[in-house]
Parts: C-alpha cells; structure tokens; sequence
C-alpha cells in the first residue's frame, strides 16, 4: 500500500505529453477529496465567485435556488457577505422528483418571492443543480414562463456539477448568464467592456490608463454596475476585452446577439509577455501604448525583491488570481525556484507546463484533489508559498493568498504579488 | 407555498447526517455525487473537516457517468483508494443524482465489498431530507452490521447515541459528557472508532441524545438488552440566559430537535432556580417528531408560515437565532438556542 501522496515532476509530465496525464492527475478518473485547502474550489457556492453567488452579478438581481436542500446549505456562508435578503429557495422533495411537478411551481414561488422584497428585483435568476442536468429540463421555458407570470425578467443559472470538465461547464454557463439581460443599442466607439471577473480590475491596474490613451472613455466592468441601469448601459461597449478564458461563450453570445466583437487577452505573470499583449492589443485598436514605466515599475519590484531575498524557494497552489503553471514559470524565470505546485493540468496551461519543465524538471506536481493528498506531508519546506491552498499546506511559512477579490492584472498583478510577497517576508499578516 | 423558503436558508440535510455519523469511525466514506453535495458536507456542515482528518471524498460523478450507469467506474475508484488509505470498511453515502438515477445501492455495496473485501454498508440517503433522517440511517446500518458480539457488560460503561456536531456543535467528546460521572462514557462516533462499536454491548445503558439514536438505541436493546435513556445535552449558556430573563408566568416556546427541547422544558420546569413557573412550555421542532414524546400542545412545524402563525402565541420563544429571520415583527423576547443543523457555524456565537 502506497501511502505517500502522489505527485509527478514537471520533467516526467511533459515528457509523457498531455494526452498521457496520469490517472491521479485527472479528475474524472478518481474520487475527489474535498480537502480543507481548496473547498473553494470543489463546493461551487462555498467561498469566492461560485455559480450562486456569480448568478447575483446582476445589480439588483435575487436567485431562486430550485433543488433538494442539500444543494442549498452552504449558501448561508453568503449571508455575511450581504446576501441574505436576496436568496430564496424552492426545495424539492423526491415526489417532486419523480413527477417534475415542481415546475409549474416555480412561477407561482417567483411570484410569492417578489411579495418579500422590500424593493423590486431587476431580475430573478433561477439556479437549478444535478437534478434538473439529468431530467433534461427546459429552464428557459420555465423562465419565460415566470417573466410572463411577473413581468420581472427571469433567467436561469446552471450548477451542474456533474458537467464541471465538459467544454461549457458551469462557471463558463452562468458568465453568459449574467450578461443574457443585455439588449442591443447604439455602440459608443469610446466604450468597452472588461469580462471575465464577477469583482472589477484592482483600481491601480494599468489597463485603464493604456486605454484611456487609446481613446476609450468608458470601461464597463459587471463588477462596478451598482445599478441595474449601469448594468444595461455595457450593451453600448464597442468591443469587450476578455480577460478569462471562461468567459469566451459569454462574449461569443454577446458578439451574437448584441454585435459586439470582443478581443481576448490572458492573465499573465510574465513581464515580456505581459508587454507583447499589450502590442498585440495596440495593433488591434490602431494605437501603440506607451507602457514603459509600468513595465519598468514592475521589473524594479521584482529585483527588489530578489535582490533582497535570494533565489528562495516558492510553493504555487491554485486557489489564487494566477493560472498555477504560468506563474510557477514566471517565478522560475525571475530566478526563483518552484518546488511544488498545486494544481489541475488542463489543456491549456499544459503549454506553461512544457516550458517549466525545461528549465525546472524536478518540480512535483500534486493534485489538490487526489485522495492521496490526505496522506500529503512536505518533505522540504518552500521559503514562501503563494495561494490559499499552499498556506493550508505550510502553515508555518511566509505566504499570501493571493486571491482577493479586486483582481490583479497586467504589469499592476506583478507588482501587487511582489509586493505583498515582500509584507509577508517580513512577518505581516495576510 | 409551503416548499418556499423566502427568510431561512435550508437546514442540514441527511447526507450530512450520515456523514457526521460516519466521520470518525476510520472507514472510507464516498458521497455519491459530483462534487457539491461533498463540498457542502466538508465545508459547512462538518465542524471537525478542520480539525480531524477523514477519509471523506467525492465520487466525482459526471453526467455521462450517472446517465450511462458506470457502476463499475465508482467501485474501480473506490478500490484505487482502499489502496492508498488504509480503512476498516467503506460506506457509500446517496444524495440526488443517484436518486434520480434509482441507483441499486445493495448492488453497489456487494460489488464494493467483492472488489475491496471490506465491509461496505450503504446509507440511502437523497439529500431532500433532513439531517436527523441520514444520522438515524447510518447510525443503524454500522451498528446492526458491527455491533454483533455480545460482550460482558460493564456496570459503569455508558454509551452515547445522537453526540453529532450537528446536534450539539461539539466537535470533543468531552464537552458532550461534562459532568457526568462514569468509569466509561462512549460519544459514539465522536472521539472513539468502530472498536467502540463492535464493543457498544458492553454498555449498562445507552443515553439518547437525539432523536437520531432511538432507533438505534431499540436495536441494542433487541440484541443485547441494554436499556438507554432520553438524555439530550442543553447548553449552559441557554440555561443561564433563561434566569436573567426570567421566564416566569410566561408562555413560552422551545424550538430545537425534539429531545433536547424536551429536555429544556423538563429543566425549567420543576427548578425553584426559574420561579415563578412559566404560565406554559411547548415545544415544536422542524425535524424528527415523535408524538410518544410530546405533551398535548406541542408540534412540528413544516413551513414558514407554520412559524409565523404559531410565535404569535408566545411570550418568549427560546430558539436558533435563525428563526428569528422567519418572524421580524416579533415583539416577545428571545433566547437563542443554538442549533448547528440550522444555522451551522452562524448559530455558535449567542
């Protein structure tokens, strides 16, 4: 019996290739353990931007959860972040189940829940779960339904867990949800949206200037719409900036319905690669930013910091602002050393993978949700560690988080990261 | 309508009774879901997820899993673990998506025990119940299937049935048995394994803290004689409370799981400490409600609206400050009485 956890090193994995990913390392072909460092990411309404809370992006908005009550309990955690007023749930029992009989009672609760609000919702946003991903029911139908019973637009939510490794899976489902409420109008020429986050851009981002030099006054984020009216006016942009791959379905849609083109940038950690973005998006809009001294400000606090701490050795989780690969090769690149990464290969950041392994092969990568991880134990402990679950891991080493919810961007992410690296060094408290 | 719940968030549901029975007992427990119901379980309803370690996990079904039936993928997975972590047995644990796919779960249970050749006992459960349904199940199933040999019976030896976190929110067993005075006290499943268990007829007497136990409590008294006694653990803190706010000639009412309300009545009633005595005590509860262990007035309530009709009634309701949400124009006074179940980790702090 083998009771280590199981672990393969960056040099192994991209020699064997994406397509030959160990069975530890993918998700779908073991049990998953919800460890206590990354609930967050296995529980999709627990903590951070799950589908329940994501649903409510909308200002103004409320969500009926329809689903037996165990789908429902840990919504509570919501309440202190200022939810309470604005969750109701119809719960199913197993008659409900078996006869689908609670669909003709969802109108009639839509229309008992607006009786509750102290003001009237801009929208009720229905999230179903498992249970209606295997009956194959007709939300949208449900919703019109609803919208004709209330006159309130309803919209549904998908947290379908079961379908959280297919091509549209939940969280990519519902960004387009939030977004579905937009009607066409005019286009501005100066404004354009950013999607891919539920919160805004950390204000001090750089993105926003560069912009602004390009010409663009207005820059539409969901997460700064605190009126519903606000919310509306992002179907004016003139093009949108996705910022998150799992927002290209919304856009797509928005492209669709709404003639909005959009232009997809990633979120990097990598300065040169951060500045060729930047080109990238110039040549797109017909303008050259003039970029250098965030550039620079960011490259001087990564010196700093090295020159202050030395080639330390620092442990990347995946429960932060950062793709876990492409910042372990960052730091990598910066002259740190990653002896550890927790995080899910896909498809998409294998690319970081094969660079990593070039310059770092000995880098063990464990999977956070491997049963095996309950037998985890660090053997070497890392000078620093970066992310929730890798504090979890080293609680006994300077370490940040890393996963507030004004999101890092640009050469203003690098900056931030180094920054707080440094505070956490030198004893303070995340 | 009485399925709509417009003020409460839903209460725990029976799968994580049943894993809270489970939790301590060193076997591998999978929760026959996706992912969310796990989640739910590790990250709300279970107290200990931070303190104790449990080979706790996910199926991690997917859809195509559930509609094509891969039975035969959960027990390959479930072999790939009993190969990494040691375990005394596995247990399978229902939620939704296997009821909607009326999973077979005996047959899953004996293809479990062929492949791994551990006890696996199976617990029904479908996540549209509440707590006390899934604790009472599992609480069943690993005594009826461990708790065979009779041993000699220890005069001082007691055993305790219905000690869950979500019951009591103690996560030690130690608080549950503060200030009772035997050689042995077993919080089953909380601090102690299934030894404890294989070992329950050695128990003089079995004390029933939640409704949860009593069916449990009968089974032993059916094989091994063991009589058990209605003790549920009231806080000290509510007891307090209830003498600085006096609750004399009022009408009152107690809203918990159904023993420990009863409990809480018979501790204030016959105390000179709460003179004058209270003009009335019900007591309701929203779960298991047994009218062998209720007075003339007492009820369960099933809505909202059942809440709301009833507070009116009272001059002091002593209860989970989460009800309070269901009746904000309530102008009696209020004691909390916290009950994990309802409000978790949001209910400890009075």
């Amino acid at each position: 019996m083998n009771q280590n956890a199981y672990f393969i090193t960056a040099g192994e994995l991209a020699a064997a290739g994406f397509d030959n990913l160990p069975p530890e390392l993918n998700s779908a072909k073991h049990m998953i353990y919800s460890s206590p460092a990354t609930l967050d990411y296995n529980s999709p309404g627990a903590k951070g931007f799950g589908v329940k809370r994501a649903g409510l992006a909308i200002p103004g908005s409320v969500m009926l959860l329809v689903a037996p009550g165990c789908c429902g309990r840990n919504t509570q955690l919501l309440n202190a972040l200022g939810y309470s007023e604005r969750f109701f749930y119809l719960l199913l029992d197993d008659t409900d189940i078996v006869t689908g009989r609670y669909l003709k009672k969802i109108p009639q609760a839509c229309a008992e829940l607006l009786g509750e609000c102290s003001t009237p919702p801009s929208a009720v946003v229905i999230c179903i779960t498992c249970v209606d991903a295997l009956l194959g029911t007709d939300m949208e139908r449900v919703c019109r339904a609803c919208t004709e019973k209330t006159n309130v637009p309803t919209i549904p939510a998908y947290m379908y867990a079961l379908t959280r490794e297919k091509r549209l899976p939940p969280m990519a489902l519902v960004r387009k949800s939030v977004y579905s409420l937009l009607e066409k109008q005019k286009r501005v020429p100066t404004a354009c949206n950013l999607l891919g986050f539920f919160s805004a851009l950390e204000d001090g981002c750089e993105i926003y200037p560069l912009l602004q030099s390009a010409g663009i006054r207005t820059v539409g984020e969901i997460g700064r719409c605190t009126t519903f009216a606000e919310y509306q006016a992002l179907s004016k942009a003139n093009f949108n900036l996705v910022l998150n791959a799992e927002s290209r379905h919304a856009a797509q849609d928005m492209q669709e319905r709404l003639g909005i083109p959009f232009i997809e940038l990633t979120r990097l950690y990598r300065l040169d690669k951060i500045r060729n973005q930047y080109r990238l998006l110039g040549q797109a809009l017909g303008v050259t930013f003039d970029d250098d001294d965030c550039y620079q400000e960011a490259l001087e606090t990564v010196e700093r910091f090295r020159d202050k701490y030395g080639a330390l050795k620092i442990a990347v989780g995946e429960c932060l602002n950062a793709d876990s690969f492409e910042l372990a090769l960052a730091l990598t690149e910066y002259g740190f050393s990653v002896p550890e990464i927790y995080g899910t290969v896909g498809e998409r950041n294998f690319i970081f993978l094969k660079k990593l392994a070039a310059l770092s092969p000995d880098t063990r990568i464990y999977s956070n949700l491997s049963p095996s991880m309950l037998n985890y134990r660090c053997e070497d402990e890392p000078d620093a560690v970066i992310g929730n679950d890798a504090m979890y891991y080293h609680k006994n080493v300077p370490g940040i988080g890393f996963q507030e919810e004004a999101q890092p961007f640009g050469y203003r992410g690098v900056t931030l990261l180094f920054e707080k690296l440094d505070a956490a060094m030198q004893g303070v408290k995340p | 309508m009485s399925s709509l719940l417009t003020h409460l968030s839903p209460f725990a549901p029976d799968d994580s009774g049943a894993c809270a029975v489970l939790y301590e007992l060193g076997g591998i427990t999978v929760i026959c879901d996706a992912g969310g119901c796990a989640g739910n379980v590790c990250g709300f309803d279970e107290p200990r997820w931070h303190e104790k370690q449990s080979a706790l996990f996910s199926a991690g079904l997917r859809d195509m899993d559930a509609i094509l039936g891969r039975d035969k993928l959960l027990i390959d997975k479930l072999c790939q673990i009993t190969e990494q972590i040691p375990a005394e047995f596995t247990a399978i644990v229902g939620t939704p998506v296997p009821a909607v796919i009326a999973t077979d779960y005996q047959a899953l249970g004996r293809m479990a025990e062929k492949r791994t050749g551990l006890p696996c006992i199976v617990i029904p459960t479908d996540g549209t119940k509440y707590y006390d349904a899934g604790a009472e199940q599992a609480y069943y199933a690993v005594f009826d299937r461990f708790a065979a040999e009779q041993y000699p019976t220890k005069k001082n030896k007691v055993g305790i049935l219905g000690a869950t976190p979500l019951d009591t929110g103690f996560t030690r067993a130690a608080d549950v048995t503060k200030g009772m005075h035997y050689d042995e006290i077993v919080c089953f499943g909380l601090d102690s394994g299934l030894d404890e268990i294989r070992r329950a007829s050695e128990c003089s007497v079995i004390h029933v803290l939640a409704p949860s136990g009593m069916k449990t409590a009968k089974l032993l008294h059916e094989r091994f004689s063991t009589p058990y006694v209605i003790l549920p653990h009231v806080p000290g803190t509510v007891l307090e409370q209830c003498r600085e706010t006096g609750i004399g000639d009022k009408r009152i009412l107690i809203v918990h799981q159904q023993y420990a309300a009863n409990h809480l009545r018979e501790t204030l009633y016959p105390q000179e400490d709460y003179l004058p005595w209270p003009a009335q005590i019900d007591c309701a509860t929203w779960f298991k409600f047994d009218p062998a262990y209720a007075n003339e007035n007492d009820f369960r309530i099933r809505t909202e609206q059942d809440f709301r009709d009833a507070a009116k009634q009272y001059d002091l309701i002593i209860a989970d400050k989460m009800f309070r949400r269901v009746v904000p124009d309530y102008k009696g006074e209020w004691i909390n009485y916290p009950h994990e179940a309802v409000s978790g980790s949001e209910g400890a702090s009075i």
